[in-house]
């Protein structure tokens, strides 16, 4: 009874089961935005990029009503820094973009979306492992300019001053990397859980 | 004559664009065509990979996008039903929709009965119990029992899975045990 050919007797009995959608909206689909992860991943950093475009121009125009101080030099290092992250979010629309799902077969498929996604954290993690030791150091080098220099340059003679500033480092980097890690874990580490099993199951 | 030349040069490029944007739109016309006549492929996926109507439709409305966003790409090599099944099983399959959704544990309960001789009356209920225990299969082997019920040839099973004919054989033969136990 069970045998394939009964199956298939059964399934095709079913061929017009499902309500059939028209041509008007199938035609409606294609105006829809993709659900998919690689979908939501590039609308994020779409979204991510128009900010900070949008905050650049803010910072920039804030900065030409500012008199040269630190304030404004401030200002001109986070216009740098936005600089260098709009070449992040570029490169980020380019792994995405290099993801097609009719490129090659399921197993393809999936070691492909699997080698993508690796990339695409990897890239993330990497950035930011950079990123953050500059923003530390940005934020030593502008508590100098406002406290000036020669004090700065003697208080960090003060051995006490060199080890809490060590011991702020190191708290800053591991929270930062924790935290890091947990939020792509918590973003794409079903994802990948998934696609590696589903390896796992096509290798075995 | 270098500004006819430049008028001539724009009155060309305004041709170029206008007849590219009707090769869209009879490219869209010929595509919605071919989905609605193919449709049956595209609901069966849904069916086993989805379990509640309004993910089923989302889940429709994925693989509709994603065939339209390969449609350019395809050149008719392949069977077009070949096409479908692949971007439709690869889009179900690798994640690229919502994870988290989950065949319910009570289901289970109500199919564990024997599949019923195949009157008429009775190939709904079959089609339900056959849906049920397909759904119990993982996600890769929900795909090949489909292709097998849709009369799919083993080779092209093998080439749209990623796997070798002999090893379709033997998943095949693992598969339709599963199937008999689950709906003994």
């Amino acid at each position: 009874m069970e045998e394939l050919d009964d199956l298939k007797q059964i399934w095709k009995s079913h061929e017009q089961g499902y309500e059939p959608k028209k041509e008007s909206e199938i035609a409606l689909m294609l105006q829809g935005r993709s659900n998919s992860i690689i979908g939501k991943i590039k609308r994020n950093v779409w979204f991510e990029l128009i900010f900070t475009i949008a905050c650049s121009i803010a910072l920039l125009v804030y900065a030409f009503t500012l008199e040269p101080g630190a304030m404004m030099w401030t200002i001109i290092s986070l216009l740098i820094l936005f600089a260098a992250y709009l070449f992040y979010y570029v490169k980020k629309l380019i792994l995405l973009g290099s993801f097609d799902p009719s490129d090659g077969n399921i197993k393809t498929s999936l070691e492909h979306l699997y080698r993508k996604l690796t990339i695409y954290i990897n890239f993330y993690r990497k950035s930011y492992a950079v990123l953050y030791p500059v923003y530390f150091f940005l934020g030593i080098f502008f508590g100098a300019l406002e406290t000036g220099i020669d004090g700065f340059l003697d208080k960090m003679r003060e051995p006490k001053t060199v080890v809490l500033l060590v011991a702020f480092a190191g708290a800053f980097f591991v929270f930062t990397f924790v935290i890091t890690n947990l939020y792509l874990r918590k973003l794409y580490g079903n994802h990948l859980m998934k696609l590696k099993e589903l390896l796992n199951e096509l290798k075995g | 004559m270098a500004k006819i030349n430049q008028v001539v040069i724009i009155f060309s490029y305004f041709r170029l664009i206008k007849s590219t944007a009707a090769l869209t739109q009879d490219q869209e016309k010929s595509f919605v065509k071919l989905v609605n006549e193919n449709q049956g492929l595209i609901h069966k996926v849904c069916i086993l990979y989805e379990t509640d109507k309004e993910a089923r439709n989302d889940l429709f409305q994925e693989i509709v996008l994603q065939l339209w966003k390969s449609f350019p790409t395809f050149r008719g090599e392949a069977k077009i039903t070949t096409w479908m099944y692949r971007i439709a099983l690869n889009t179900a399959i690798s994640g690229l929709r919502k994870l988290g959704r989950k065949i319910k544990t009570e289901e289970l309960e109500e199919f564990h009965f024997n599949i019923s001789d195949n009157t008429e009356d009775n190939f709904e209920e079959n089609f339900q119990k056959l849906q049920w225990a397909i759904r119990q299969l993982s996600e890769i082997e929900r795909a090949m029992i489909m292709m097998a019920l849709d009369e799919v040839p083993y080779d092209e099973i093998a080439e749209n899975i990623g796997i070798t004919q002999n090893n379709v054989r033997v998943r095949m033969n693992r598969i339709r045990e599963k199937i008999r136990t689950l709906i003994r």
